[in-house]
């Protein structure tokens, strides 16, 4: 037996514990239940509740369980008469000021008051006096408050100071008259501060868009995977008659914890947007009209037969499921065409032989928390895939040195070690990179770094990289939508070649590693396997003058930023179908046939996320109008066009398919940089031109209409950007 | 002796006989038969029959969609869909009664908080074509409406059994 | 007649009359008289139903009946005018042709029969020797109706009805026959008049009281004959839905009914000429209501109270007992009402011999 393991006695059953643990935290691994508002798991100790008191023995008065760290041949009894009465003692105090509209309080049926108060609650109450109102405050459009309802357990403070870094909401006062609010008026703003939902123990803080809709016991709790982001965070939809009523957190400790960002949460509502494509929709005369679905398929089907193949374009969303995509690659194949892309805001193509297989994070998600030494390249990290910048800001407080750069400056609600910003990416990459390799610089990269002088805070940033154990590089989603992509990947793997670190990337949507899988590329095919005639690249297809040319939840103005002005391009071109979930006014102008198929929650798929891991989910919600999943859509589009093998029966299949084709392929093959880059290919530019806001950064986002009255919302536009 | 006795009886069909002269008998009597049209037997106050949905004497609507009938339905005959209301209250958008799969058990009435539903004594009423054995908002507020001074009796006759 | 018809209609009629030859007369006048009975039996039948439901009705502690027309009289025409009116459904796989057939059937010699029963002492439309025999033989027929009915319906509630029934009727046929046996030795002819004749005299000499326990197995297996409750396994609503029967509707339905029905009188009418005297009256040796008083003779009326009094007794049948289980009824027919009617007709020939009590009349 270890020292550090003591034996304490709970309701007269021996346990071993952590030396130093708290009481509450063996009472929860050994199955006996405290009750408990203040505590979480996640978060440091209030003690204030005074709900989770329990006998002691030897001790005068109930000890707080949560509060009381564990003691050598401590004898705790969790249900003893004296226990039992303290808790009571408490929820009568709790119950004093609580009001009694359950009724109409969505927080009822999963409200931790509402279940304790049955068991340690008074049939009736004796208190006469008049129960305290406290004022609602207005924080924003995606938290709603009844602050009436506030018990201060002070969760959603501690959650502000300890998880996002940002103190959104402080108590103010003392005693009866303590509340909870953000002092002055303002909108909470932090991109994960709808935590505080579920965190909220009782109904004061709950979500806005949900409010009054359902009832937590009517709804069928499904699971599915986030596609806004390439970590694929965990989430249950939780589904009313084939609606989602709401987006909650799915626990996975090496993914997304407990935490949900408000992209993924509230995005639902983009899916039952007024803009939905209910039925397909063909384009006869410059007038639209709607058609069947059978119409609509043969119709494409003879565009695409009489076509020349090396005359059809297919460009996919990189958040189309990786069924949608491999189904898609096949068809391309049996057409015989290689115009196939997902890279569709890429700008920079010229080294894409050197993209690795797949790209990748280079370490696991929850490894980030570990390393000793980070540097952001090019990314609005917090922004681009919040759960990662929470890792990161884990980090950062376990004493890893953080470094970024950047175009302009983004703020982290953390220490940051060097922070440079201001000038071109490849510029500061190029400095970083000289002082890393201490002017011993050789290979592809020596031209651009010729006649460098690195600055202070470049040295600083190699040093921190070298000096560390466990460092880690990657690029963000704005570096890789640099003009000069090639180059900022060149500089910063050489750079991860001199200091040891570990070299990574983010990637667009959920599912670019998926599309890289499924060989939804013009170079490359299935499995990462070289094409032998190769296709035209995401900006060539938009700009080029194809026959056909097929979107794939792709909508040309927003999305297709690889090159300028694609809706014209695209509108030039002889015959544009799309299959996408809307029917946005930019999409009416560039297409000529709309098919509406469904999103991430009505349709079964798979992403693969940036550590390579395959989630599988299915399809949650029932496909509005007459919208089909994208893979029958396509299934059907195979058997149109006679291609062989393509009667699958469920996405199971495909997927199947798909793994048993790549088989256990190296997927860890990294960015090789053999390419000589003598000259930098493509301009530094302004990072506004190329950062995509939050809450634009796909179509189902971009019609969420609470998460479009945030202020980072208002802010994005504002910005004209 | 009881061997021959039971013979006796079997063959001079002695318990026939019996049956036969309770019928007989009852034949005489007066039937119990109410002559229902014209003639109708007392109603308890606590009768349920046909439902309404209550206001409160400024005219709001006393429901708050807190969907407790829904739950608590054993027959899953109500169907309710919530919003925010105008004035940004909880408020039903859609409150629907299948008469068809009620079962007149009253649980509605008992599990609601603010004695919005409720089971009224009428129960002479039929469907004519498809679709009317759904009672929607609009048609149990009506009801609430027009008979509101005999609900509002009756729950005063029961309240002080409550 | 003469009152109701104008002078030269008559004057017509007598002359056409006149002119016809002999067997045309009869034809038109047997025609005539069978619908005048035939016409009575089927409206007989309608009221049989609602004096049925009010029966039935009072014995429950109910009224019955009291919506169409005074007292709900109307109610028996509109349920007829309700199964008229009513589509015929022909189930896809049944036999056509003997589906329509089957319920004509079991109508037809439940109306044949009453031909040969005398209504009063001088009025019987076919008095023939061997009435008895004709009457056996013709409610045997009545059987296929049912068993047919079964079998067409291609449905396997239908058919275990019809074999139900068939079962039944076979060994219930047997104690009719035997009870019909004694009543041919105590009145010593198949004809149904003479039998009559030979109950006259009085209360005292109908053929109940010697024949008592062959006049109860032949009430009963008369309800068992005509499927009748608590004999009424054929139909067994709750456990094959309605039996031979289930998919019949409108005018076929209503042909089983009528039978059914038109069976029940004729039973009554059987059992009151050949054991409570037929037209006999209840009065005859009342020798202190004089000579030729109205009630001492007989008359058609006796006849219909007698006959009422049956429908009467199996509506009270009904009423009272609950289903017999099939096994029962079969025990029953064999194990029972056989030997007691082989016995008793021994002993009545024994009786009749030696002339004894009240055998010593009897012909035999």
């Amino acid at each position: 037996m270890s020292v550090d393991v003591v034996k304490i006695e709970v309701d007269g059953k021996e346990v071993e514990a952590r030396k130093g643990q708290m009481l509450i935290e063996v009472t929860d691994n050994i199955g006996t239940y405290i009750p408990r508002f203040c505590y979480h798991e996640k978060l440091s100790i209030a003690a204030n509740c005074r709900m989770c008191l329990v006998e002691v023995e030897k001790a005068p008065k109930p000890m707080p369980a949560c509060a009381t760290p564990v003691m050598d041949g401590m004898k705790v009894f969790t249900r003893s008469p004296a226990a039992i009465s303290a808790q009571k003692a408490t929820m009568e105090f709790l119950l004093i000021n609580h009001p009694l509209d359950c009724p109409i309080c969505d927080q009822g049926g999963e409200c931790e008051l509402q279940d304790l108060a049955l068991g340690y609650g008074r049939d009736v109450s004796r208190y006469q006096e008049r129960k305290r109102v406290v004022k609602d405050k207005d924080i924003g459009p995606l938290v709603s408050t009844d602050m009436t309802r506030c018990i201060h357990c002070t969760r959603c403070v501690r959650f502000g100071e300890e998880i996002t870094g940002l103190q959104e909401l402080g108590t103010t006062e003392r005693g009866e008259n303590m509340k909870i609010g953000t002092y002055v008026e303002k909108s909470i703003d932090h991109e994960l501060s709808g935590n505080i939902i579920d965190l909220c123990p009782v109904g004061a803080l709950n979500n806005k868009p949900y409010r009054y809709s359902a009832r937590a016991w009517e709804m069928v709790q499904r699971e599915s995977v986030s596609p806004h982001d390439c970590v694929g965070s965990n989430m249950f939809a939780h589904v009313l008659r084939g609606t989602i009523k709401r987006i909650v957190p799915r626990q996975n400790e090496s993914i997304n914890e407990t935490w949900l960002p408000d992209r993924d949460r509230f995005s639902y509502e983009g899916i039952y947007s007024r803009d939905r494509l209910l039925t397909p929709r063909m384009k006869a005369g410059g007038v639209w009209e709607d058609i069947s679905w059978e119409e609509a398929l043969k119709k494409l089907a003879e565009k695409v037969r009489a076509a020349d193949g090396n005359k059809i374009g297919i460009l996919a969303a990189p958040w189309s499921t990786l069924e949608e995509l491999h189904l898609l690659s096949r068809l391309a194949e049996h057409i015989g065409t290689s115009n196939i892309d997902h890279r569709i805001r890429r700008r920079d193509f010229s080294d894409q032989d050197n993209d690795p297989a797949v790209p990748s994070l280079g370490c696991s998600i929850a490894e980030l928390e570990s390393a000793n030494a980070i540097l952001v390249v090019g990314s609005n990290l917090r922004k681009e895939a919040p759960i990662l910048a929470h890792r990161v800001r884990k980090a950062a407080l376990n004493g890893c040195q953080v470094n970024v750069v950047n175009h302009s400056e983004y703020q982290y609600y953390f220490d940051i070690n060097q922070h440079i910003h201001g000038t071109g990416l490849v510029q500061e990459l190029a400095g970083i990179a000289v002082a890393a390799s201490r002017g011993d610089i050789s290979g592809s990269v020596a031209s651009i770094c010729d006649g460098v002088v690195p600055s202070a805070a470049q040295k600083a940033i190699a040093e921190s990289l070298a000096a560390a154990d466990d460092a880690i590089i990657f690029t963000g989603l704005i570096a890789a939508r640099h003009p000069a992509f090639s180059a900022v990947r060149a500089l910063s793997s050489a750079i991860s070649d001199a200091t040891g670190s570990r070299f990574g990337s983010l990637t667009e949507g959920a599912n670019s590693a998926g599309a890289h899988l499924a060989g939804v590329l013009p170079h490359r095919a299935r499995g990462g396997t070289s094409r032998a005639n190769r296709g035209l690249d995401a900006a060539a297809i938009a700009g080029g003058s194809l026959d056909v040319v097929m979107l794939f939840g792709v909508e040309p103005e927003s999305d297709l930023t690889c090159i300028p002005s694609a809706e014209a391009c695209l509108a030039a071109q002889n015959f544009v179908v799309a299959m996408t979930p809307y029917a946005g006014e930019s999409l009416e102008r560039a297409a000529d046939l709309l098919l509406p198929v469904g999103t991430f929650a009505e349709t079964a798929g798979t992403f693969v996320n940036c550590e390579l891991k395959w989630q599988s989910f299915n399809g949650v919600a029932n496909p509005v109008g007459e919208a089909r999943p994208g893979w029958k859509v396509l299934r059907v589009l195979g058997n149109l066009l006679d291609a062989e093998q393509f009667d699958y029966q469920s996405s199971e299949e495909v997927r199947d398919e798909l793994a048993a084709q790549i088989g256990d392929f190296d997927a860890a093959q990294r960015y090789a940089g053999t390419r000589a880059l003598a000259v930098v290919n493509g301009a530094d530019s302004a990072a506004e031109q190329i950062d995509i806001p939050i809450y634009e950064v796909d179509g189902v986002v971009r019609r969420a209409t609470a998460l479009q009255l945030t202020p980072e919302a208002c802010r994005s536009q504002g910005d004209g950007s | 002796m009881t061997k021959l006795r039971s013979y006796i009886k079997t063959f001079t069909l002695w318990e026939l006989w019996q049956g036969l002269s309770v019928t007989f008998r009852n034949f005489f009597r007066t039937p119990v038969t109410v002559y229902y049209p014209e003639e109708k037997t007392p109603q308890s106050p606590r009768f349920r029959g046909l439902h309404a949905l209550r206001r409160y004497p400024n005219g709001e609507e006393r429901c708050i969609a807190c969907k407790l009938c829904e739950a608590v339905c054993p027959a899953l005959a109500i169907t309710i869909e919530s919003d925010v209301g105008e004035d940004g209250t909880r408020r039903t958008t859609r409150y629907d009664i299948d008469l068809f799969k009620c079962i007149y058990c009253g649980f509605c009435e008992e599990a609601c908080p603010v004695d919005a539903i409720v089971e009224t004594r009428i129960h002479e009423y039929h469907m004519e074509s498809p679709g009317e054995n759904i009672m929607t908002k609009d048609k149990l507020l009506a009801i609430g409406d027009k008979y509101d001074a005999m609900i509002s009796a009756d729950k005063a006759a029961d309240a002080k059994y409550r | 007649m003469k009152a109701l018809l104008p002078d030269f209609v008559l004057n017509i009629w007598m002359s056409v009359w006149g002119w016809l030859p002999p067997l045309m007369q009869y034809l038109v006048e047997t025609t005539f008289w069978i619908l005048v009975v035939m016409i009575t039996v089927i409206l007989a039948v309608a009221f049989t139903t609602y004096f049925e439901r009010k029966v039935i009705g009072y014995m429950q502690g109910r009224i019955g009946p009291n919506r169409v027309g005074p007292l709900g009289l109307g109610q028996p025409f509109a349920d007829v005018i309700k199964l008229l009116i009513k589509e015929v459904i022909v189930p896809g796989k049944s036999n056509r042709f003997l589906f329509i057939i089957a319920p004509l059937l079991t109508l037809i010699p439940a109306l044949a029969t009453w031909a040969v029963i005398p209504l009063t002492d001088t009025f019987v439309i076919a008095d023939i020797n061997a009435g008895l025999l004709y009457v056996l033989s013709l409610t045997s027929v009545g059987v296929y109706g049912v068993i047919l009915a079964g079998w067409a319906t291609n449905s396997k509630y239908a058919l275990l009805g019809a074999m139900r029934s068939a079962a039944q009727i076979v060994a219930y046929e047997i104690a009719m026959g035997f009870a019909l046996v004694g009543v041919l030795m105590a009145g010593g002819s198949l004809n149904l008049g003479v039998i009559t004749e030979a109950q006259s005299g009085g209360f005292s000499s109908w053929f109940v009281w010697p024949l008592l326990p062959l006049f109860f197995v032949y009430l009963i297996s008369g309800v068992a004959e005509t499927n009748r409750a608590p004999f009424d396994v054929a139909e067994g609503e709750s456990e094959i839905v309605a039996g031979f029967h289930v998919e019949y509707s409108g005018v076929a339905f209503a042909l089983f009914f009528l039978g059914e029905y038109a069976n029940i009188i004729l039973i009554s009418a059987l059992t009151s000429i050949l054991f409570l005297g037929g037209y006999n009256s209840f009065f005859e040796g009342w020798t202190f209501l004089g000579e030729g008083h109205f009630l001492r003779e007989p008359a058609l009326l006796w006849l219909i109270i007698k006959i009422c009094f049956f429908i009467f007794v199996f509506f009270w049948l009904r009423a009272t007992f609950p289903r017999y289980r099939y096994d029962q009824i079969m025990r029953l027919g064999w194990k029972v009402f056989i030997p007691v009617t082989i016995v008793w007709i021994v002993v009545e020939g024994v009786m009749a011999w030696m002339q004894v009590g009240p055998w010593r009349n009897l012909a035999g």
